[in-house]
């Protein structure tokens, strides 16, 4: 009987859950797809293609932090600034991962600027984009 | 090109304001404002050339011999990004400075204003102007110097 | 509120826009610089005495923008925080006094002095704050700066440098990021705090604890990637010697350390607090033996930290150039930081484990201080010579008696001869390994033993062949042509004698290191420091009605969620709801 209150909550959680479950699909899809492209694009040869993969590896953790939110069926806990601003709840994603996405996005918004200014400077040095042939 | 970006450029300038104002809680905020107002400059600069914001816009020519950092427009960007930090900083200095805690902030809502009768005056919109210079001053400097090599 | 929690990090950030504000007046420029750097030790000092040292003191925290806990972001300053602020402040200090010296004048007027109080924001913030995410951002910072540190002279090499600093640490970023949206679904908060308090009482918010294990694997990957341990060393002896040498004096005596400090905070105050009975890895059946994932911890920091020495060493015998030789040496040196925590880890009692991570961070202290010190005196030798080839440097022993003497002082201290700073910590780790093999007397548990005597060796062998192949023999063109900046030298000899009364007066070091580790280690009083308000409460709730308010953190405070009003996108983060349990 100790699980008791336990089994209670989870059956209470999962209606939540459930709103979620087919977004959260496509979004583990998305996920596996940008980093795996993202590998794929970090060990090539070219500069450019590194680069890409630079941006490309930050946007699937993006992704990832929404999916890790999840969409429930939103209540005035989860989302205060409704209270004042209108009574209706809709079905919401967590906020917390939005603020958090979108610092990370200003983050790797710089970095991947800071990567192409380098970009840039490595092929004016080296007259050639393949990192092989550095050095 | 040059037809779209007459139209286009001054209703993005328009909503990346609106996006500026209404950021302390609605979507929108200093740093989509400051990249929205940004893109505007990119399209003028794509559709008419690096000069054009010195001789079509402020009649004067554009320097030539020294390096694109030291240029008039790119001094002015950079003013622009240092301008936002100080004001974003300051913001949130002052809340120190009143004995509360850093970045910490608050609204007064002024009322009988003509046309709008009352606008929540938020203090993070300092803050968030602060942010709208530096992303507007950050990403005008890269587009220019960048553009200009 | 306590407004001294957040004084180093306003001085950095003023000192930031002050310098680049006054890019136009160099002079200045370097004055403010310098005088950021002066007003930034003082407040760290006077942070630690309120913490540490005054005889009242106790860890401070500070809610940011006015948000309480767990909602808000929170800067927690106590002993191990302080510890680390003060030994960034050391060494930032006398790095930005030297490259004001040795810097060429055109070079530094651009963007060295933002960038390098930007690397101490990120450095004190990393050091000061209680929330997961805001750990990865005050990273963010500090990495960006030093990516464009690495990359600040031109030069094929230099850029090449840079980029095999910055993918790796884009990626690692990435990870981190997995691991902290992972930590936030299975916890359902992202402040230390809070979390430290829901992974201890699993129950009472329906987290399911095994997940975690594989979540902090991810973070520990990055908090490694960005000490430079192996196997994640490659991007280190490029990054080093392609930065300025102040520049790397700061890399390797602080931001590594910054990893060290992120994984005996976590671990230690954090994930500490999971208990993991007889859980088992998805798939393959093995148990995690031990009771948190501290288990995890143990063995696997070991074997990085034992390779960390051994690659370290051995890399760094062969080297050609000083520079390197001291970026491989910096490998090794971080893997006997990284040896005592490992075995802190899987250390039986709460004493040995505080003496462990005390070692830890004595030595931390050592190697920064030493480290620093002697990145400091190459970047004097170059600017006097021109070159840190082993090869074309000789003599200058008779050349500059004081300068050899600073880096003797460095280089003795690094091999550990009292009474220096590096003494003690050598010390330290060695009673650490040692009381480690005589609990379990078995051939593994001689490994940390046997390495750490290796790496003593190998250190012992690259410093003298360092000494003799730069300040012994017959003076080479290049050094007797040198002219020696005496206000250079004058200040890597007062970072000599700071190492060196360090040593001599260690027992305030070490006690000020052993209320560090006792900060670290001490979860159930950081927990109460953060937020002591709803804990008990809401543990009686949910272990006695159950159901919804045990269910979920938020929902059980709708008083705190409720006060966020208007205004929640000012760069802090909207409530944390109660979503995510």
């Amino acid at each position: 009987m100790d699980r008791g209150p336990e089994l209670e909550a989870d059956s209470e959680r999962r209606p939540n859950r459930e709103v979620g479950a087919g977004v959260s699909l496509v979004l583990a899809a998305a996920v596996g797809g940008l980093f795996a492209l993202a590998t794929f694009l970090l060990l090539r040869r070219d500069l450019m293609r590194v680069v890409w993969g630079i941006a490309v590896v930050t946007q699937g953790a993006n992704v990832y932090l929404l999916a890790m939110g999840g969409v429930v069926e939103g209540d005035h806990e989860s989302v205060p600034v409704l209270v004042t601003h209108g009574g209706e709840v809709p079905v919401t994603a967590d906020p917390v991962v939005q603020a958090l996405v979108l610092t990370a996005i200003v983050i790797s918004f710089g970095t991947t600027a800071l990567a192409l200014a380098l970009t840039y400077r490595a092929y004016e040095e080296n007259e050639t984009m393949d990192i092989q042939q550095w050095e | 090109m040059q037809t779209t970006a007459r139209v286009v450029v001054p209703i993005i300038v328009l909503v990346s304001v609106s996006l500026l104002l209404q950021g302390h809680n609605h979507p929108g905020g200093g740093f989509i404002a400051g990249v929205l107002t940004a893109v505007a400059f990119a399209l003028l600069y794509a559709a008419y050339g690096l000069d054009y914001l010195d001789i079509g816009v402020l009649n004067r020519d554009v320097e030539s011999g020294s390096g694109i950092f030291e240029q008039r427009t790119v001094r002015a960007y950079r003013r622009t990004f240092l301008l936002g930090l100080v004001l974003a900083v300051g913001s949130g200095l002052a809340a120190v400075a009143l004995g509360a805690p850093f970045l910490a902030q608050t609204y007064r809502i002024v009322e009988s204003v003509p046309i709008y009768h009352e606008i929540e005056l938020a203090s993070a919109l300092a803050f968030d102007l602060g942010v709208y210079f530096v992303v507007v001053g950050a990403l005008l400097t890269v587009i220019s110097v960048v553009g200009g090599e | 509120m306590n407004q001294i929690v957040i004084a180093p990090l306003l001085v950095a950030v003023v000192a930031v826009v002050a310098t680049l504000a006054l890019g136009r007046r160099p002079a200045l420029q370097r004055a403010t610089s310098v005088a950021g750097a002066i007003v930034y030790a003082a407040s760290v000092a006077l942070l630690a005495w309120r913490v540490v040292l005054a005889p009242d003191a106790g860890p401070a925290t500070y809610q940011s923008g006015g948000w309480p806990a767990p909602f808000g972001i929170t800067l927690v300053a106590d002993a191990l925080s302080a510890f680390m602020l003060v030994l960034a402040a050391t060494v930032g200090l006398w790095s930005v006094a030297v490259a004001v010296r040795v810097l060429d004048r055109e070079n530094q007027r651009v963007f060295y002095h933002p960038l390098f109080h930007c690397m101490l924001l990120g450095v004190t913030g990393a050091f000061l704050t209680g929330d997961l995410f805001n750990l990865f951002v005050w990273f963010e910072v500090m990495l960006m700066a030093s990516y464009v540190f690495v990359a600040f002279y031109g030069g094929a090499k230099h850029t090449a440098g840079a980029f095999r600093y910055l993918v790796p640490n884009v990626v690692g970023s990435a990870v981190m990021l997995l691991g902290i949206g992972g930590l936030y679904a299975t916890v359902g908060t992202l402040n230390m705090a809070d979390m430290a308090r829901r992974l201890a009482d699993p129950a009472a918010y329906g987290i399911d604890v095994a997940p975690v294990v594989g979540l902090s694997a991810f973070v520990l990957a990055t908090f490694a990637l960005k000490a430079g341990l192996v196997p994640f060393q490659f991007w280190v002896p490029s990054a080093y010697r392609a930065a300025p040498l102040p520049a790397a004096a700061m890399l390797a005596g602080v931001t590594k350390k910054v990893g060290i400090y992120a994984v005996i905070r976590l671990y230690f105050t954090v994930f500490a607090a999971a208990g993991l009975d007889g859980a088992t890895l998805p798939g393959t059946g093995v148990g995690i033996t031990g009771d948190s994932p501290l288990a995890f911890l143990g063995p696997v920091l070991l074997a990085m930290a034992v390779a960390s020495i051994a690659v370290g060493g051995v890399g760094a015998v062969g080297r050609e150039t000083v520079d390197e030789l001291l970026a491989y040496s910096s490998i090794g040196q971080v893997g006997f930081i990284a040896l005592p925590v490992a075995l802190a880890a899987s250390a039986p009692s709460g004493a040995v484990r505080r003496a462990a991570v005390a070692a830890a961070l004595v030595y931390a202290l050592h190697h920064a201080l030493a480290k620093g010190l002697l990145f400091l005196s190459t970047a004097t030798v170059r600017g006097a010579t021109g070159t840190t080839r082993l090869s074309e440097l000789g003599g200058l022993g008779q050349r500059s008696p004081v300068l050899s003497a600073a880096f003797l002082v460095g280089s003795l201290s690094l091999v550990g001869i009292p009474p220096l700073a590096g003494f003690f910590g050598k010390f330290l780790v060695f009673e650490v390994a040692a009381r480690h093999f005589a609990t379990v007397p078995t051939a593994a548990a001689a490994v940390p033993l046997a390495a750490a005597l290796v790496g003593a060796v190998l250190t012992i062998v690259y410093i003298t062949r360092t000494w003799i192949g730069g300040f012994w023999g017959t003076q080479t063109p290049q050094v007797g042509q040198a002219t020696v900046d005496p206000v250079q030298v004058g200040l890597l000899a007062a970072l000599a004698a700071v190492i060196l009364a360090a040593g001599v007066a260690f027992d305030p070091v070490y006690r000020f290191a052993t209320a560090a580790a006792e900060a670290a280690l001490d979860r159930g009083a950081y927990v109460d420091l953060v937020d002591p308000a709803p804990g008990t409460t809401l543990l009686a709730a949910g272990t006695g009605a159950g159901g919804a308010l045990g269910s979920s953190g938020g929902a059980a405070r709708p008083d705190r969620a409720g006060e966020r009003g208007a205004g929640t996108e000012n760069g802090n983060r909207p409530a944390d709801g109660g979503e995510g349990t």
